[in-house]
């Protein structure tokens, strides 16, 4: 498999704070990716720098082959990104939001699309309302349907479970799994280590900003160990450091 | 209650320290303070051409005004706050989660902004007016009556707002019922007595005429408003399920002749469904430019013949650039972030929606020149009004980029582009006062605008964009 996201080095720091200290991991094309870490570990600064939202301080990184401090623009064209907060602009109704994902990403037949993506995840009787009107877990929806609409090649999602009840959470999981099946990569990050562990192919843990391990979720159950187990005595372990 | 009022003013001061800078922030009373000490000095030349009466009353209906932005944006701050930052939200919706009434965290919030920004703003100037004094003969009673009125002036301005806000939540009829009796009731009043209708406002006529009667009056009238707009408020917001027709799609194909049609149709109907495509037009460009045509005209006399319209039309077009705050004050750079969208991009296509809505100054000025029997101005002042415009909003771009709220408070920005626009306004003013048609040399500010524009969106395409 070709590697579809390399970092080498990747470090930010806002004024005397490190967000991100140092870190370097490459993804390869088809993984379910997830980077796993406490509140305040780096995980949103890690997958912001990857989109070209935020300038690195340090170090580098490519996506899809796209430098993401030279060309964030093209990082940005090429991948689907849902945000850790779900804004969609207030005053669009959900279905503008699509329509204008789609003028900004130049997709065709957009209305078949955006029609799909309202009866997959169910919110059909919600598109003509506006953004700021819709509940947490409708913006969670939008947001997912305008990350995926243009079927990228790789998307990189900033807890994708979590505003979502238990049967939409199971028909995500369902699509993520079937998404990364067709080829495609999935970059996600969480710190529900038990939704990680059931549907990551990969995982790396960060903790104080810095890379603490990195592997495939079959070594741990080759030892016959758990993830969040794994997780937790890592972390403790560092805390004392 | 203490407690909650001190941490309504960290708050306050918080969120303007994060969008302007604590040192920037910090230094906004110094000069305040600075422009009143050293605008004192200017007061002997200013009272040889404006007679005091009509300063007095200007200074007054600018206190006024800030009274109605300061209580304008504490009611619309939590809307502005969660679009800008995010999930935000202000202690004075709160009600719901604290074991406090609504009454009572709506008055602390009320004693909050009174004593901030009397401290920000009032004070500052009173005392800069009051250091002044004794070295431009006023006597050290007027400079405090000043001090007083001023403040007074400010806390109608707010309690205003707030009254007229609660009522607007509470009963719409009731509040359309009161605004046109008090309309026809003033109207009619000026109709039969001939009064300039400016003596009805209780400060301005207490800092003509000082007597402890008329000041217990304004008071009352001042405690009344207050007392109402707490017994009136409510935080309850209205949650709605309303439905809309998609308009973006036929929009958008209707703006293709555009660069881009996707991100202007965006900002059109943000505009249209916000209320502010009418609201900001009446409250932001219509009825502060009839009062400054109404002080305006008072300074006819000492002005070059056709020198008012001109005045006129450089004053709109400076207030004109403000429209570039509209189409940027609800948005920041978060919802694009997942987008191939450029931060010089979002420039771009706000400042196409901001080219549309130049037709709304460009109406005005030219029904101002028309209806002021200057139609033989009409082209040269709508050129100078409109280029005017331009350049400060090329300006505003280049120095705050998506964020030109930055201009109000942070100092060193306010001084640079007050610098660079007075240069300008000065010399197409006197350009316009010496010959009506040198006006139309203004196109030559296009230039520098578009160069501004230009520099603006590397410099903010260089930086990580804020709305995180």
């Amino acid at each position: 498999m070709t590697t579809i996201l390399e970092a080498q080095g990747l470090s930010k720091n806002y004024g005397e704070v490190t967000a991100v200290d140092n870190i370097s991991l490459s993804v390869k094309g088809g993984a379910l990716f997830g980077l796993l870490g406490p509140n305040g570990s780096g995980k949103t600064t890690m997958i912001k720098m990857l989109t070209g939202q935020v300038r690195p301080t340090g170090g580098s990184a490519t996506v899809l082959g796209f430098d993401v401090i030279k060309d964030p623009v093209g990082v940005r064209d090429r991948v689907g990104i849902i945000p850790e907060q779900e804004t969609p602009p207030s005053f669009l109704s959900a279905i503008e939001y699509l329509a204008f994902v789609g003028a900004v990403r130049k997709i065709p037949d957009l209305e078949t699309k955006a029609d799909w993506w309202f009866d997959f995840l169910e919110f059909r009787d919600k598109k003509n309302v506006l953004c700021k009107d819709l509940s947490r877990g409708t913006r969670q929806k939008l947001m997912f349907a305008q990350a995926f609409i243009h079927e990228p090649t790789l998307a990189l999602i900033d807890e994708p479970l979590i505003n979502f009840d238990p049967i939409m959470q199971d028909v995500v999981k369902e699509y993520l799994a079937a998404y990364v099946k067709k080829g495609k990569t999935i970059f996600i990050s969480t710190h529900i280590l038990e939704v990680a562990e059931e549907i990551c192919s990969v995982f790396a843990i960060l903790h104080k900003g810095r890379l603490l391990h990195t592997g495939p979720v079959a070594d741990l159950t080759a030892r016959d160990e758990h993830l969040p187990q794994f997780f937790l005595s890592l972390v403790r372990k560092d805390r004392h450091v | 209650m203490f407690e909650l009022f001190t941490s309504m003013v960290k708050e306050e001061w918080r969120m303007h320290s994060t969008m302007f800078g604590s040192l920037s922030f910090a230094l906004f009373p110094v000069m305040i303070f600075g422009i009143a000490f050293m605008g004192a000095f200017l007061l002997p030349l200013v009272r040889s051409t404006l007679p005091a009466g009509n300063l007095s009353l200007i200074i007054h209906s600018n206190f006024l005004l800030l009274g109605f932005m300061v209580g304008a944006f504490g009611l619309l701050g939590n809307e502005v706050m969660n679009r800008r930052f995010g999930q935000a939200s202000f202690l004075a919706y709160s009600a719901r989660s604290l074991p406090l009434s609504e009454a009572h965290i709506f008055f602390t919030f009320v004693v909050k902004d009174v004593i901030y920004y009397f401290f920000l703003w009032v004070f500052p100037f009173g005392f800069g007016y009051i250091l002044a004094s004794p070295f431009i003969s006023v006597p050290l009673n007027v400079a405090l009556l000043l001090l007083l009125t001023l403040t007074l002036s400010f806390l109608y301005g707010l309690c205003t707002v707030f009254f007229l806000s609660a009522m607007y939540a509470r009963s719409r009829p009731l509040l359309m019922g009161l605004v046109l009796l008090l309309g026809v009731v003033g109207g009619l009043l000026v109709a039969f007595t001939g009064m300039n209708p400016a003596l009805f406002f209780p400060p301005l006529h207490l800092y003509a005429a000082f007597s402890w009667v008329n000041l217990i009056l304004s008071l009352i009238v001042l405690s009344v408003l207050f007392a109402l707009a707490v017994l009136l408020f409510s935080p309850e917001y209205a949650g709605t399920t309303r439905e809309y027709r998609n308009m973006f799609s036929p929009l958008a194909k209707r703006l293709s002749i555009l660069s881009d049609p996707a991100l202007a149709a965006k900002d059109m109907i943000d505009l249209y469904r916000s209320g502010s495509a009418i609201g900001q037009t009446l409250f932001s460009f219509l009825i502060p430019l009839a009062v400054i045509w109404f002080f305006l005209s008072l300074l006819g006399p000492y002005l070059p013949p056709h020198g008012l319209i001109f005045l006129f039309a450089i004053i709109t077009g400076v207030i004109a650039s403000t429209m570039y705050t509209w189409v940027t004050m609800f948005d920041s750079f978060g919802p694009y972030a997942c987008l191939p969208v450029t931060v010089g991009r979002l420039i771009s296509g706000k400042l196409i929606t901001f080219s549309l809505m130049q037709i709304v100054p460009a109406m005005f000025i030219a029904a101002a020149a028309l209806l002021s029997g200057e139609a033989v101005n009409l082209v040269p002042s709508v050129v100078l009004c409109l280029a005017v415009s331009f350049y400060a909003v090329g300006i505003m771009i280049w120095l705050t980029g998506l964020s030109p709220n930055v201009l109000v408070y942070d100092v060193k920005v306010m001084a640079i582009y007050f610098v660079l626009l007075g240069i300008a306004l000065t010399i197409f003013s006197a350009l316009a006062f010496a010959n009506p048609l040198y006006a139309l040399a203004s196109v030559l500010l296009f230039l520098p605008a578009w160069l501004f524009v230009q520099k603006g969106k590397a410099r903010w395409d260089a930086v990580d964009p804020s709305g995180f």
